[in-house]
């Protein structure tokens, strides 16, 4: 081997090498997937979460939990356009048995806060249960947050999420006229205070700032039914689909990527999760990916 | 100067009356609270109640409208209950009344206003009668209850929200987190006192002022409102002279004259003024010989002549007349944004029906209604319109309806009433961005309500505006399920002047109820 060679293979290996170093760690540490399939939504919502270690791998004693599901519509449960209240009840109960001091659940609505957490049948399932508040989205709680994203420079962000020890986002797997599916990356939005409807023009460049900034600990997508049209609200049965289906990951994209198949679409086919992928928010090829079905 | 009633050094034995006040006054508030979302679709009671048995009301409802609801039912049963037992209203029952009463000054240094005697009371009840008859609604602007429901709707209500909230917010940011330690006190507070949404409305001050008007006339004269001005105590008195129901002795004794000092109305000429008396029974509680009564009794005299003078009537019907034709000039250019609650189809009608009571704007989930100042012309004034700026009609919704006194806004099912044209969405391209920025937005359409979408969008290629193509979603209303519900507007994330707007139309035929587009709330699922 002549200098000249030698050079050119040193160089090759120190460029290459991190990225082949990293590919190989990948594949020994894929981000795991878990779908659980059946008819009773909290036992399957308890299948998927203990598949991806637990809630005990997330929250630990003492912990102050947000869960944050979809109850942006005042729509009843069967339309599909609001989080499963009996998945959301589950993943409370999950979190207080692994010894949250305090469960927030709270979604920062498009129709009138009182009629969504009525009609969603979320607010009826939680009451009662001590340590779990679910209370309407209070203006002045909302902090301008510096995200230095590549959209949004800053926003408002609500207090009670980013103070939280440990943030699980609970979407419902549904249709959007804009981002084609809401899954668990556009769920964030729920915490986002101020003028929403300015992101819609650059929506998944801003998605992933608001995300590279809140962090979902544990990402659960409802997938118990599904609504392919007319999303985000839906309002038909027409466009309902029951999967009973619920899928768990800690890691948010990998979870989107996962669920984009479910509509028959392929996690390249979203730009929000092709942003959020590049911006090293998580895993969105599906070869990457190691699912688990219980 | 006599003393108060409420404050008699020698007596303050709580009297039927007083107690019947104190209730009523209470489940009037109480009713106003009520008049709110509370988490279910039907409010089973509501401060309308008060108005649906206000003779007054039904009184212009059926001159204008010409027409009859069942739910003035009540109104009739009162007018026949004042036939027989006299203006017992004004003393037992009205709100307005009893906060006149707590309010009275215990010692007057005023006399009397002169101006305000003699037959001002008919010159306002004729022409809001005449008025009415030539389908111009007045009553509502002087009738008591609706005065004292507006000043608390548009005024104080919302003041006392909006201190609450300042507070409420001063405490986060003074203690931040720690405040959580007493939230459950002012949810409390929030859930069962305080407004939802502290919104703020147009007239405000205005109707404050006339609040305050009434209140500061007391200074002059006991209940000086209720005897001199009010038009429905005016009706309720006129109605009174037939009752049987009287007081004996019907004038002061010569020995005493107690009684004109206890009388928060009038003796003339030592005779009890029978269309004023509000059987407050002061004078039989109080008497200190124990000679007053009051009991059924079958005779003539003691009022004065049936009717106002001629010159007062006639005077009074050309008024009314002549209020209530230029009432209805309206500029056309006002219709643009003519937009009236969900069910309501003719204008006209719906000015002849509307009490302009304010328990539609009180009641209205996301704020979407406000009094008309000017907008409907000036015989539009306090009826309620739709500003979707400020507030759109919630899809699901069915409140104002249901408090409506009148059935000026009809109480309709969810599913007719989400058919109801309030207006027809249109776009403007100089301003809605993927037409004049050539960038994504669809917020309106992601919030149209219409489970098939009134508003769509298409995928077209586009130059944009920095000379490269693109493809951008271009959004289009489908007027024909267009229910202008107006949230389209509201939510346009342009600031100021949005890129959508709702529009009036003068046919408002339900949009047809197509497939699939059943999205009423269905049985739910257990919860």
């Amino acid at each position: 081997m002549d200098r000249r060679s030698f050079l050119k293979a040193a160089a090759a290996a120190s460029l290459l090498g991190p990225s082949l170093a990293r590919e190989a760690l990948a594949a020994k540490d894929q981000p795991l997937v878990a779908m659980a399939e059946g008819k009773d939504n909290a036992a399957v919502t308890r299948k998927a979460v203990n598949a991806v270690g637990g809630m005990k791998r997330f929250v630990k004693a003492g912990d102050v939990v947000v869960v944050k599901p979809n109850i942006g519509w005042d729509r009843s449960t069967e339309f599909a356009a609001n989080t499963h209240p009996q998945v959301v009840r589950a993943l409370v109960e999950e979190c207080l048995a692994a010894g949250a001091k305090k469960v927030k659940v709270f979604d920062h609505t498009c129709n009138d806060s009182r009629r969504c957490y009525v009609n969603s049948g979320i607010e009826g399932a939680l009451k009662g249960i001590r340590n779990v508040e679910c209370k309407h989205i209070e203006p002045e709680r909302f902090r301008k947050v510096a995200l230095n994203g590549h959209f949004l420079k800053e926003w408002e962000l609500y207090d009670e999420a980013l103070s939280a020890n440990v943030f699980i986002n609970v979407p419902i797997a549904k249709h959007h006229g804009l981002t084609k599916l809401s899954l668990g990356l556009k769920n964030v939005m729920g915490i986002m205070g101020g003028n929403r409807g300015y992101i819609h023009r650059s929506i998944d460049v801003a998605l992933a700032d608001v995300n590279a900034h809140m962090k979902s600990h544990l990402t659960v997508i409802d997938a118990t039914r599904i609504l392919t049209a007319h999303g985000p609200q839906g309002g038909s049965m027409a466009d309902v689909k029951v999967l009973n289906k619920v899928i768990a990951s800690a890691d948010i994209v990998a979870a989107d990527a996962f669920a984009s198949t479910l509509f028959g679409l392929k996690p390249a086919d979203i730009p929000i999760i092709v942003a959020a992928h590049q911006r090293g928010l998580g895993e969105m090829n599906l070869a990457r990916i190691k699912v688990v079905r219980v | 100067m006599r003393e108060s009633r409420w404050c008699g050094s020698d007596d303050m034995r709580p009297t039927s009356a007083r107690i019947s006040q104190i209730a009523f006054l209470a489940l009037f508030l109480f009713l106003f609270i009520q008049t709110e979302y509370r988490g279910h679709d039907e409010i089973n009671a509501a401060v309308n109640a008060f108005f649906r048995a206000d003779p007054l009301v039904a009184a212009s409802f059926l001159l204008a409208a010409k027409s009859w609801t069942w739910l003035l039912v009540p109104a009739l049963l009162m007018a026949a209950a004042t036939l027989l037992l006299g203006r017992f209203f004004c003393g037992w029952i009205c709100p307005m009344g009893t906060v006149l009463d707590l309010l009275t000054p215990k010692k007057r240094s005023r006399r009397p206003i002169a101006a305000l005697k003699g037959n001002l009371k008919y010159w306002l009840l004729v022409p809001i009668l005449s008025a009415a008859l030539f389908n111009l609604n007045l009553a509502g602007l002087l009738d008591p209850m609706a005065i004292l429901l507006r000043g608390l709707t548009f005024f104080l209500y919302p003041l006392l929200g909006l201190s609450a909230r300042v507070g409420w917010v001063g405490l986060y940011r003074a203690f931040g987190e720690r405040r959580d330690a007493i939230t459950p006190a002012y949810d409390l507070l929030h859930t069962y006192l305080l407004p939802f949404r502290e919104t703020i409305y147009p007239l405000a001050s205005f109707s404050a002022l006339i609040l305050l008007t009434i209140i500061v006339l007391e200074n002059f004269e006991e209940r000086n409102w209720c005897r001199n001005l009010c038009p429905l105590g005016t009706l309720l008195g006129w109605l009174g002279r037939f009752s049987p129901f009287r007081r004996f002795p019907a004038g002061l004794c010569n020995d005493c004259g107690k009684c004109r000092e206890l009388c928060p109305t009038t003796f003339d000429r030592d005779l009890l003024v029978r269309e004023e008396c509000i059987l407050c029974m002061e004078c039989r509680e109080r008497c200190p010989k124990d000679r007053i009564s009051f009991r059924f009794a079958i005779r003539r005299g003691g009022a004065g002549p049936l009717l106002p003078e001629r010159r007062v009537l006639l005077g009074g019907m050309a008024t009314g007349l002549l209020l209530a034709i230029p009432a209805r000039f309206r500029m056309p250019e006002k219709e643009i944004r003519l937009l009236r609650p969900p069910g309501v189809r003719n204008e006209n009608e719906f000015l002849d029906k509307c009490v302009r009571c304010g328990e539609c704007m009180k009641v209205c989930l996301k704020s979407a209604l406000y009094p008309a100042a000017w907008q409907a012309g000036i015989g539009g004034i306090y009826t309620p319109l739709v500003v979707p700026r400020l507030g759109y009609c919630e899809y699901n919704c069915t409140l104002c309806g249901q408090v409506c006194p009148t059935g000026a806004i009809p109480r309709l099912p969810v599913d007719a009433k989400q058919h109801e044209v309030i207006g027809k969405a249109a776009f403007d391209k100089n301003h809605c961005l993927p037409f004049a920025r050539k960038i994504n937005c669809i917020v309106c359409e992601e919030h149209c309500p219409i489970p098939t979408k009134a508003i769509r969008s298409r995928e077209v290629e586009i130059l944009g505006l920095d000379g490269k193509p693109g493809k951008v979603k271009e959004p289009y209303v489908v007027e024909d399920i267009c229910n202008g519900c107006g949230i389209c507007e509201n939510v346009c994330p342009l600031e100021t002047k949005a890129g959508i707007e709702v529009f009036g139309v003068k046919d408002r035929t339900p949009t047809s109820g197509g497939t699939g587009d059943t999205a009423q709330n269905g049985p739910g699922l257990g919860y």
